[in-house]
């Protein structure tokens, strides 16, 4: 009888899986405090407009900037297929394009609203922004990756 | 009217102008990290994650630039 010689198909999850999940947990939670920080300070400076414009700044600076590792974490779970490469990139960078034109369009809505401060979003926004990169940068260098991540060794041979 | 006030002259919203620059930075910028990741990835597959993980990084350095710049329509101006 003829059998499958060729080991079953490995487990093709790239290993930053762990990385980016750890990015966006932190990431989060570094978020929340910011927004709690940003929407006091507006309120204190500028009034409920202020508390507003801080809440929306940095709620539009995390989740933006949270996209691109949600959409790698999307892309990797086609991982086992043959067109992975094709499939990845274009979800990540469609989600690129996606967050901008989305970012672009809050921007002439949110722009003109008399009920939120321009100044306290800008500032906040770019507090958000500084600081999810300042978490991203912490995470991956307390990461560990091992060096030759996604090779699985062949299985040894069972006994008939 | 002398050439230098007709040079000077512009219509429309200044804005524009800022995020047509503020974008060109970044364009290129996250065209390099793709790229390169592309790159190595197709030289070495098996460093996939490794990769992932650094390009990762270096677009979200690359859009954070992006998203000051556009951003800044924010700021009130007088």
């Amino acid at each position: 009888m003829m059998t499958d010689a060729r080991p079953e198909p490995a487990d093709r999850t790239p290993t930053s899986n762990p990385v980016l999940k750890r990015a966006l947990a932190w990431g989060g939670v570094l978020a929340a405090v910011i927004l709690v920080v940003s929407a006091v300070l507006g309120y204190v400076f500028a009034g409920m407009p202020g508390l507003w414009g801080g809440l929306i700044g940095t709620l539009m600076a995390v989740v933006f900037m949270g996209i691109t590792a949600g959409s790698i974490l999307v892309a990797n779970r086609f991982a086992g297929s043959d067109l992975f490469v094709g499939i990845f990139f274009g979800i990540v960078l469609g989600g690129w394009l996606l967050k901008f034109v989305l970012f672009i369009v809050l921007v002439f809505v949110l722009r003109g609203a008399s009920w939120l401060d321009p100044m306290v979003v800008f500032l906040s926004l770019v507090a958000g922004v500084i600081a999810s990169l300042v978490v991203d940068v912490l995470v991956v260098a307390k990461s560990r990756l091992p060096y030759a991540s996604d090779v699985e060794l062949p299985k040894a041979p069972e006994d008939e | 009217m002398d050439a230098t006030t007709v040079l000077a002259e512009i219509n429309g919203h200044i804005a524009s102008v800022g995020y047509g620059l503020a974008a060109i930075g970044p364009a290129i910028g996250v065209g390099i990290v793709v790229g390169k990741t592309i790159e190595g990835v197709a030289r070495q597959p098996e460093l996939a994650g490794r990769l992932q993980v650094l390009m990762w990084i270096g677009i979200a350095f690359t859009e954070a630039l992006a998203f000051v710049g556009i951003a800044v329509a924010f700021i009130p101006f007088p």
